[in-house]
């Protein structure tokens, strides 16, 4: 009897024990709300749109990853279904606007960062040590600052400039991919694949504007350098070389599947892996789809170059996970941070995405030899210039200019009004 | 629940009661006796829950919409003014010429909360008008002709009547992805249907002459079912005497429902009529399903994805609600007139 009492008693202190501890936690919750800290953590609280597909796979393997070396910290993970990072931004805003930040969250560095730009912290002591600092190209470290101070950790590249190429297509349209030096000589490969093959040359969709505005991009990089394109972006573009990459554009048309207008981006890059189609301009996602199937290899059934004339330069998509002030979980968010800057959970990450690490020491051995060549490609560039597109380039308003123009581009092709368009986009 | 006229019109009758020296007592016994109040329970929560909610947020927005509020933080309610609606209507002249495709370029302002130039709403304004005209009226019709076609006893009758209705069910992302495989030039059934009458392949998705026709094509397909249950309930409400008596003097088949019967069908029209065009104005989610986002283009660029695209791409929140405010205006034109005629009719 006298046992179950103590029991008892035992049970209902612990009880008492472990309400005061949420109580204390709460606590330790409010002050670390108001920037206090110290005090056990509440848990990590990351929001990403990744809820599907390799996306979905690569956030597990990195969070499984970080457990196994601090399995001390607590995740709450909140994956935002839809997976578009359009409602991921209207959740984030709208919590904003409560004051109620989560720990981090998936978002485009760069000129994106400018949309929250007041809710970022900086991250510049704690995460962005010198060790990291020195292992990360100039051009991803660029795109994690907002105004001079790094407030994200880009955790991946998806790189823009690519053209993937069915080989059994080009061969028998007596095209040697490795041959094209501009833009130019992509028309005239395209142009050799319609004459000697029953392939469409270009595939590519229209229905939305995203494709149209990545293969415009690269056609500027191409065409104008690194330097016109940089130039473009700070809104001081030459007019001129808007217009040539527009025509560039306008030129593949001709060579796009006929019913360009209502396929969808995975129909188009099908149409590659089936043997229908030549070439597609993609970001590496592309090759993501191809990896899937097993007869469908790189090096033998598919090839890609950079997109002839942006040789040297690595067109950059990140995807990042920044600081918030106001941090619910400070000490804990920033350990998170730290390993999506470090070489072991990037390549976790990547190994999965099918992207490339940021940090130029990665022991990449374990991704596929295409995501090796890239990452060659990439350690190896000139140049590591940020996609407009993508969000990395341009802040958000100017971005939807863009978009804009194009989605006027798409319905008639108007060369001279998207040129004046896209100059005025940063009016 | 009682009329509210008459309510009032009792309670000033209980006041002036009191004044003639009733008892503080019997009119307190009389204000807790009656109807209005003793239901008061069972409408006052949801009355007060609309009330907070729908017209609350209504007047909300339009406090919004007269605020320069943009990006993250608080609305300033201090310096209220009328800015956003004089550049969304700016250059009304051209403007208004423009959305009937005539009158020059319109030229946008940049307000004092933005730095970049924010454009006028009258291309969108223009296209939401002519989907929202175009789809409704044709809607109607066909949904008249089906009611019509339905109602003459045929065999099948229920079969017919639910196959037509079934688009209705679906949801405008299946039905937006389901019409830009329709619209395919190579595959889709539209184009195979033209080539059969020796009409090539034709673009239509991006086509800027066919975009917003193919889109309300897609929408009358959707809703025309629904006009027709309403219409043919209507049908069904005429006394079978009325189409005798105009079969007795003698009238065609054609002059019967042009003379008889569809006079008699206006309160259905517009009570059709008003659901349809709200539907119009929602037209959003099938334009993003079919163009993979907010920016459908130019042509087919309506107030609903201009809103979503300033407030949440841009975070111009100001501008997002002034746009919500017109077409907030838009539906209550096509709604009032509607409930003034209910109204009218005593039916209200």
């Amino acid at each position: 009897m006298s046992s179950d009492t103590n029991e008892t008693g035992r049970s209902r202190r612990s009880v008492l024990a472990s309400a005061a501890a949420v109580g204390a936690t709460g606590l330790a919750g409010c002050s670390s709300l108001t920037g206090g800290g110290g005090g056990p953590d509440n848990p990590i609280q990351l929001l990403h749109a990744w809820s599907s597909g390799d996306g979905n796979a690569a956030i597990a393997a990195l969070i499984e990853g970080f457990q196994e070396a601090h399995p001390d910290v607590e995740f709450a993970e909140e994956p935002v279904n839809g997976a578009a990072r359009g409602n991921l931004d209207q959740v984030i805003g709208n919590r904003l606007q409560a004051n109620d930040p989560p720990s981090t969250f998936q978002t485009w560095p760069g000129a994106t960062l400018e949309k929250f730009g007041d809710a970022y912290a900086s991250i510049e002591e704690d995460v962005w040590t010198d060790e990291v600092e020195e292992n990360y190209l100039p051009g991803p470290k660029k795109q994690a600052k907002l105004d001079g101070t790094y407030v994200t950790v880009p955790l991946n590249i998806h790189r823009i400039n690519n053209l993937f190429y069915n080989t059994a297509v080009l061969d028998e349209a007596g095209v040697d991919p490795e041959s094209l030096s501009s833009p130019a000589d992509v028309v005239e490969a395209c142009a050799a694949v319609a004459e000697n093959t029953d392939a469409v040359p270009f595939a590519q969709q229209t229905s939305g504007t995203w494709s149209t505005v990545q293969l415009w991009e690269t056609a500027l990089l191409a065409q104008a350098g690194v330097d016109g394109y940089t130039a473009f972006t700070e809104g001081e573009g030459d007019v001129e070389q808007v217009r040539a990459a527009l025509e560039h554009v306008v030129e593949l048309s001709e060579y796009y599947p006929s019913d360009a207008s209502s396929i969808s981006f995975t129909e188009a890059n099908t149409m590659v892996m089936e043997g229908d189609a030549a070439f597609i301009h993609q970001g590496d996602w592309a090759a993501g789809a191809y990896s899937g199937n097993d007869e469908f290899n790189y090096g033998e059934d598919w090839g890609q170059v950079t997109y002839p004339g942006s040789e040297g330069s690595y067109l950059l998509n990140m995807d990042s996970f920044p600081y918030f002030d106001n941090n619910p979980s400070p000490e804990a968010t920033k350990t998170f941070l730290s390993y999506c800057a470090s070489t072991e959970g990037q390549v976790l990450f990547n190994r999965e995405k099918g992207s490339i690490p940021p940090r130029k020491d990665a022991d990449v051995s374990e991704l596929n030899t295409f995501q090796q060549d890239q990452y060659e490609d990439f350690t190896g560039a000139d140049s590591q210039p940020p996609s407009i597109q993508h969000g990395l380039a341009v802040s958000t308003g100017i971005k939807t200019n863009i978009t804009s123009a194009f989605s006027g581009f798409l319905e008639d092709y108007d060369v001279d009004a998207t040129a004046e368009a896209l100059v005025g986009a940063f009016e | 629940m009682r009329d509210p006229i008459a309510t009032l019109r009792n309670r000033w009758s209980d006041s002036d009661a009191r004044t003639d020296g009733g008892s503080a007592t019997e009119s307190e016994r009389s204000l807790l006796s009656r109807d209005s109040v003793r239901s008061a329970p069972f409408w006052l929560p949801p009355f007060l829950l609309v009330g907070l909610f729908v017209y609350g947020a209504v007047v909300w927005n339009f406090l919004l919409s007269l605020t320069d509020f943009s990006g993250i933080g608080e609305p300033d309610y201090t310096d209220l003014d009328v800015e956003n609606y004089l550049v969304a209507f700016a250059d009304p002249i051209d403007g208004l010429l423009s959305t009937v495709g005539m009158g020059g370029e319109v030229n946008g302002a940049t307000p004092a909360w933005s730095d970049l130039t924010v454009e006028p709403v009258w291309n969108s304004l223009g296209n939401t008008i002519a989907l929202m005209v175009g789809f409704s009226a044709v809607c109607l019709a066909l949904g008249l002709l089906l009611a019509i076609l339905v109602d003459r006893g045929i065999r099948f009758e229920n079969t017919f009547r639910t196959i037509y209705l079934l688009p209705m069910s679906l949801s405008f992302v299946v039905t937006a992805k389901f019409w830009l495989y329709m619209y395919n030039p190579n595959t889709g059934l539209i184009n195979v249907a033209l080539g059969v009458v020796g009409i090539g392949p034709v673009q239509i998705v991006q086509n800027p002459d066919l975009k917003l026709a193919a889109v309300a094509f897609a929408l009358i397909w959707q809703f025309s079912g629904y006009a027709m249950i309403v219409y043919l309930a209507a049908l069904r409400g005429i006394p079978s005497s009325h189409f005798e008596a105009a079969r007795v003097d003698g009238a065609s088949t054609v002059k019967m429902y042009w003379r008889v019967i569809i006079p008699q069908l206006r309160t259905a029209t517009v009570s059709a009529l008003v659901v349809i065009t709200v539907f119009a104005l929602k037209a959003f989610d099938f334009l993003f399903s079919m163009y993979g986002g907010y920016q459908p283009g130019p042509s087919a660029d309506i107030l609903a994805t201009r809103m979503v695209r300033e407030a949440y791409a841009n975070q111009n929140w100001a501008y997002g609600s002034t746009i919500a405010v017109i077409l907030f205006v838009m539906a209550l034109c096509i709604v009032a007139p509607y409930v003034y005629s209910q109204y009218r009719r005593g039916d209200l």
